[in-house]
């Protein structure tokens, strides 16, 4: 049951990705996108990690993809959106995607992967926390000072004056 | 732990199921000939609409949206610490409170440039006793 | 080291991160507005003071996570100084608006707070980190001229490509993740020995390198330096092309030497067996080196052509990168500190020509000797010294760059590469050159005066060309007691 439930979502990241990059509409790019984020937060819950999936629906689904949306709705125009590269492009790129799609593939099936010790399958919030506040303080207080770098510069730069 | 997660999976598959079902009936349950022309256009309680419905909004928005971003960022990172911080004493309570502040001082800074205002006027008076009134910030 | 011990050894980091706080803060009140300068400067001092306090220490900071030993000290040397004096010439530049004067020298704290965590990163996401809170502030710099069409869309080009960049390098510091299931570089280290598959050290291998050859601006990663360089305020560029791809290097350096060779550790001799990463950085110094040379000479804009000056050094020194040694280790550090004085004082010399000339074209320099004798027979000094032409220490630089390669005996045709291109470099350095000295104009000729402060930093900066050709030894002395990585 939770095998053919994983293909299903599986299936759903992959098309819905494929619709982004290949949909004449723009905003049918952007709303694609939307399934494609929460169909990841899906396979997060698959790997146990309930706390990230959660993290991913907050604020790639309720924060970014708003800001592509507004983003998107902000260009002039909108209303015959076409974004299709030239056909010389798109084989060349196919050609890259494809190269990089079997490298990507021999290493994912002959790399010795680490395997770890059991994990218990509860809430993983706890334990994040626990990490964040011990051993990884100082990326946690780096990051304050990233986001704070972050504020200023949108309102800088969008600002009018 | 999948369990937990089965409500959420019934929800979506209802969602998807109480817009799909309508629709799918509609489409079998409509008349064939006699659709398009006139029926096609927008409600606008009678009038005809002129122009187009894409209307380039101002960007007052945007900046709204990404200045919610970035403190939704800070509320997910408050989260796991919410969880734990009681067991693991004072400490981590001045550690949160040095991120908090990091971003209190960004949200100051936000705040005071007037990035936040909704509205920025700049009103002037003509002549009377509100001659030499004015209100900070420029036109919007 | 524990989180809370570790703080008496991070006192240089966290005086800055007050001022950052500070700065801003005092940006809000309009009374306060003007200090903040004085104190941006004011707290640059007081890191370096504290810095030279704690030389010679090694430690392993906030449990695995950075480490602060005289590697990173000496980087953290050249972050300071290049800081202090953008701040200090961008108060003076006409372009940038005073405005914004206070954000602007808080982003730059910023930049320099992440560029001390690069040279110090011991932990995967410290490493990730850390080059993220270089960008992002740098990527803002960039755009800081709003009204300019160039620099909104260097700002734009910066963003994308290096938002890219960033990603790609992700997904190889999460491979190596999944091979060892640890963070930390040393644990790395001891797994990635033990992989018999080639490619799957290889692929991560070459997206990390993306991300960092995108900070260096290495070729296949450079198609965002000249449009950035030309767009963003003089200043930046002046500070991007020194400071960050110093960062770059360090990093670059720290990595590689210690994850990707046999011994694991800075002394090492050896990549790892079958994995032959030399030759691939050799390749690409090769290509960097002569794309960088063969586009300057078709440049006409100032700024344009010393960032494409640039990527050939970055090139030159990749080419000491490519031999694994302690000597090549040295060998660079010595360049990207006398490249730091000859960069910083040709782009100060470019702030003059454009804010007393608004001179952008090579055409516009046209008898600038004789408005200004003494500055241009220093930036004609700064020239030879890029060139690397004795008696410059732009000639020590690279001296020792090339007694590596021959020392080791390794990529003969790279030296070969090298040697041609300095030749080609001579010839668009030698075209400033040529438009200051012996190109005559008609009309009368006013002398022009540079503000005191650019005056003085650049007659500074560049007499520091003549000083370490004299005074090299105590350099690479210090140098040498600096290659003292923390590990384990």
């Amino acid at each position: 049951m939770a095998e053919n439930l994983f293909i299903i979502i599986a299936a759903l990241v992959i098309a819905s990705a494929f619709w982004v990059v290949f949909s004449p509409n723009l905003i049918h790019s952007a709303v694609s996108l939307i399934f494609t984020l929460f169909s990841t937060a899906g396979l997060y819950i698959f790997l146990y990690a309930d706390f990230i999936a959660a993290t991913q629906v907050v604020i790639y689904v309720g924060g970014i993809l708003v800001l592509i949306i507004f983003g998107v709705m902000l260009t002039n125009s909108i209303d015959t959106p076409s974004i299709a590269a030239s056909s010389k492009n798109q084989f060349i790129g196919g050609m890259g995607a494809l190269t990089i799609f079997v490298i990507q593939v021999a290493v994912i099936f002959n790399t010795p992967w680490h395997i770890g010790t059991e994990q218990s399958r509860d809430s993983t919030v706890a334990s994040i926390g626990n990490l964040l506040l011990n051993e990884y303080l100082l990326p946690f207080e780096i990051i304050s000072i990233l986001l704070l770098a972050a504020l200023m510069g949108a309102a800088l730069l969008s600002r009018r004056t | 732990m999948y369990q937990d997660f089965l409500p959420i999976i019934i929800f979506i598959v209802l969602a998807a199921v109480l817009i799909g079902v309508p629709l799918g009936l509609q489409h079998l349950l409509s008349p064939r000939k006699n659709k398009g022309g006139d029926k096609l256009i927008s409600y606008e309680c009678g009038e005809l609409p002129e122009g187009s419905a894409w209307v380039k909004f101002n960007i007052r928005f945007y900046v709204i949206a990404l200045v919610f971003l970035i403190f939704d960022v800070e509320i997910v990172f408050l989260f796991p610490w919410a969880v734990v911080f009681q067991d693991l004493g004072l400490l981590a309570f001045i550690e949160a409170f040095i991120f908090v502040l990091i971003l209190l001082v960004g949200y100051v800074y936000v705040w005071a440039k007037g990035d936040l205002d909704w509205v920025k006027m700049n009103v002037r008076y003509g002549k009377g006793r509100y001659a030499n009134l004015q209100s900070k910030g420029e036109t919007s | 080291m524990s989180n809370l011990s570790s703080l008496s050894f991070y006192i240089p980091e966290l005086i800055i991160i007050i001022a950052i706080l500070l700065v801003i803060v005092l940006d809000v009140i309009p009374v306060c507005k003007k200090y903040t300068f004085p104190l941006s400067l004011g707290a640059i001092l007081l890191a370096s003071v504290f810095l030279w306090q704690s030389y010679g220490e090694s430690h392993g900071l906030f449990m695995g996570m950075i480490s602060i030993d005289p590697f990173s000290h000496f980087f953290k040397m050249i972050f300071l100084l290049s800081t202090f004096s953008i701040i200090l010439i961008s108060r003076y530049e006409k372009q940038l608006d005073s405005n914004y004067s206070a954000e602007y020298n808080a982003l730059l704290l910023i930049v320099l707070l992440g560029m001390f965590l690069m040279s110090s990163s011991i932990n995967l996401i410290m490493i990730y980190l850390s080059i993220e809170l270089v960008s992002i502030p740098s990527y803002i710099l960039a755009g800081m001229l709003k009204n300019d069409k160039e620099s909104n869309e260097a700002s734009l080009k910066y963003v994308i490509f290096g938002s890219f960049a960033s990603g790609l390098m992700l997904f190889g510091l999460s491979i190596l993740y999944g091979i060892t299931g640890s963070t930390d570089i040393g644990v790395v280290t001891a797994a990635l020995q033990a992989i018999e598959y080639p490619l799957s050290i290889y692929f991560p291998l070459i997206l990390i390198l993306v991300g960092f050859g995108y900070k260096i601006s290495m070729v296949p990663f450079h198609f965002w330096t000249p449009d950035v360089y030309e767009g963003a305020p003089t200043p930046i560029t002046a500070f991007l092309s020194v400071a960050p791809k110093a960062a770059g290097f360090a990093i670059l350096i720290r990595v590689f030497y210690t994850m990707f060779t046999l011994e694991g550790s800075v002394s090492a001799t050896l990549p790892l067996t079958n994995i032959n990463w030399p030759t691939l950085i050799a390749v690409a110094s090769a290509v960097t080196m002569t794309l960088g040379n063969l586009l300057a000479v078709q440049q006409e804009d100032v700024k344009r052509l010393l960032a494409y000056s640039t990527i050939s050094h970055v090139g030159f020194m990749l080419m000491a990168f490519a031999i694994i040694s302690p000597d090549a280790v040295r060998a660079i550090m010595l360049y990207l500190f006398i490249y730091l004085f000859m960069n910083l004082s040709a782009f100060y010399m470019a702030i003059f020509a454009s804010n007393k000339l608004n001179a952008h074209h090579i055409n516009d320099w046209d008898g600038l000797s004789r408005k200004n004798p003494v500055l241009c027979a220093f930036m004609a000094l700064t020239l030879i010294s890029l060139t690397g032409l004795p008696p410059t220490a732009g000639f020590v630089g690279k001296f020792y760059i090339f007694a590596e390669l021959f020392k080791h005996q390794q990529f003969y045709w790279l030296a070969v590469v090298a040697i041609l291109n300095s030749v080609v470099s001579l010839y668009y350095y030698f075209k400033i050159i040529k438009s200051m000295y012996l190109v005559d104009v008609e009309g009368e000729v006013n002398k022009i005066e540079a503000h005191p402060v650019v005056n003085w930093s650049i007659i500074l900066f560049s007499a520091q060309n003549i000083l370490f050709f004299i005074y090299w030894e105590p350099l690479i002395g210090f140098i040498e007691k600096s290659i003292n990585l923390w590990s384990g």
